[in-house]
């Protein structure tokens, strides 16, 4: 596990112009450009809002606001995973005619799709203000909870991509596990609107502590649930430390695979 | 001093069924059936059998074979982008390999941009790129289009802009796969031109090559590689005059030297 997280913070520099790269990349060549990294969202929240407020009914003050606050770390996480999955396979060349550390690529997307968190967030702040929900003082746990989403993500991604290069299926499962992960979480609804029985779900789902812990922070306007943030952060290093295993197990295998 | 060591390498692929472009967990289970089926049947390929060879610092060593032989493969091993089965590499100091150029580079940012990044992935510093980074330029004589996004170039300046990165890392030992002719005449001359410099510099080198002349030009030693083994090694005449050989050979040609030398063995038998 420590030799993964030596060689990361060794090849700093390349993941730093890497994910430069990504985050200017990502909207390379479209007329809007750079600013699809606030329209993207904001068009998001726009279709969820109009389904569920409108069409279902459910009944939060400030909709938009609360769905925003949960949906823009669930599109850091969710984008992470889902491009980290292909992400050595992409890598190509990369991968098998360079001397190149593997672990950089899956790194890459989770830092880079941070980045775009991060850039979503004014936007956020503006929503806060029109919607007269005031910011709290509560923000400065802000990134510690995105810490434990990092490690988490990191872990995950580790994970999945590694597999993906011997089992490509994995990208195709993904998609729709991820779309099943995203409905049991409580981003779209409250967490009071889940079923007594069905509650463990969401005890046992590290993402739904932290949505709760950023709709916490932003939204109530009040700190977050640090006992279950602090097992949220455990289970996380967990998966980094299983996620590191496996990729190691699969790391040398990649450039006869790719 | 030895550069470059290997002991007794082996390397080995799995022989991949075919259309197996994508496995699956379904076919990986099926896969394992089979394999405990008849484990007598052999699914893999020894791309190098049992290799040892040893470069001396300052030397420059060309690998000559036919497809397949496992000269890439080899390379690869010495770049230390494969992991040996069994045996040994021991490389050491820095490596610099023209197994791929311009890997890394995107068609949408500038050639300054990809300089750094490029850069950066072949292991150099901020400070180190900046530092060679007129020279680069100037090498690949890109200086009116450095500034324009890399797609608007031609292959040839592309390749050249790659090429100029990769042999500006300065490096102790350089591995070359098969990029000696990058670009036109004019430029052609100019890597020949740098290649003859990083042999009066002392670097080691290792050239993969199907161009023999270039190869008995460039090389001390010359290793002939087939099958995975090592044929012949020694002075490059030598070895390639043997290859040329072989090759004509198979080819149902055989050469008049070897006629008439044979002839000449026969002849003093009373």
């Amino acid at each position: 596990m420590f030799s993964n997280v030596i060689e990361l913070y060794r090849c700093r520099v390349l993941i730093v112009s890497l994910v430069l790269k990504e985050v200017k990349l990502r909207y390379y060549g479209s007329v809007l450009g750079f600013l699809w990294t606030f329209l993207n969202p904001l068009l998001l929240m726009c279709v969820y809002t109009i389904v569920f407020s409108t069409f279902l009914r459910i009944k939060v003050e400030n909709y938009p606001v609360f769905l925003f606050c949960g949906l823009i770390p669930w599109v850091w996480f969710s984008t992470s995973i889902l491009e980290g999955a292909d992400s050595i396979i992409r890598g190509g060349d990369l991968i098998t005619r360079v001397l190149f550390p593997p672990q950089v690529l899956p790194t890459v997307t989770v830092f880079s799709n941070m980045i775009n968190f991060v850039f979503s967030l004014p936007i956020l702040f503006i929503f806060l203000l029109l919607f007269k929900v005031k910011i709290g003082g509560a923000l400065i746990a802000l990134p510690i909870v995105m810490i434990i989403q990092a490690v988490f993500t990191m872990g995950l991604v580790l994970m999945v991509s590694a597999l993906n290069v011997h089992f490509r299926d994995i990208q195709h499962i993904l998609g729709n596990l991820i779309i099943m992960w995203f409905f049991t979480t409580p981003i779209l609804y409250p967490m009071t609107s889940i079923p007594a029985n069905l509650k463990f779900i969401s005890r046992i789902n590290p993402m739904a502590t932290l949505i709760k812990a950023y709709r916490d922070i932003l939204f109530y306007r009040q700190f977050p649930n640090w006992l279950l943030l602090g097992i949220t952060l455990c289970f996380g290093f967990l998966v980094f430390f299983l996620g590191n295993l496996v990729f190691n197990r699969y790391k040398e295998s990649f450039p006869e695979e790719v | 001093m030895v550069a470059i060591k290997l002991e007794n390498v082996s390397k080995i692929f799995f022989r991949q069924p075919l259309k197996r472009k994508y496995t699956t967990l379904r076919e990986t289970l099926l896969h394992y059936f089979d394999w405990l089926k008849n484990k007598e049947k052999a699914r893999y390929v020894e791309a190098i059998k049992d290799i040892s060879l040893s470069i001396e610092r300052g030397e420059s060593v060309g690998i000559i074979g036919m497809n397949g032989s496992g000269k890439s493969t080899l390379l690869k091993l010495l770049a230390g982008i494969y992991k040996p089965d069994s045996g040994k590499v021991y490389v050491k100091g820095r490596v610099a390999s023209l197994i791929g150029v311009g890997i890394g580079f995107h068609p949408g940012f500038t050639g300054r941009e990809n300089i750094f990044i490029n850069g950066i992935i072949l292991g150099l510093s901020k400070k180190e790129i900046k530092r060679r980074f007129d020279d680069i330029v100037k090498f690949a004589e890109l200086e009116d289009y450095i500034d324009e996004p890399v797609r608007t170039y031609s292959d040839g300046m592309f390749m050249r802009l790659g090429f100029s990165i990769a042999t500006n890392v300065d490096p102790d030992i350089l591995l070359i796969d098969e990029i000696l002719a990058v670009g036109d005449e004019y430029f052609g001359h100019k890597c020949a031109e740098k290649i003859a410099e990083f042999r009066r510099l002392g670097k080691t080198m290792v050239i993969v090559s199907h161009q023999l002349e270039a190869i008995e030009k460039w090389c001390d030693r010359v290793v002939w590689l087939n099958d995975g083994m090592i044929r012949e090694i020694g002075i490059p005449s030598k070895v390639i005059d043997s290859y040329r050989n072989a090759i004509a050979q198979k080819e149902g040609k055989i050469p008049l030297e070897i006629r008439s030398s044979e002839a000449k063995l026969r002849v003093p038998t009373p």
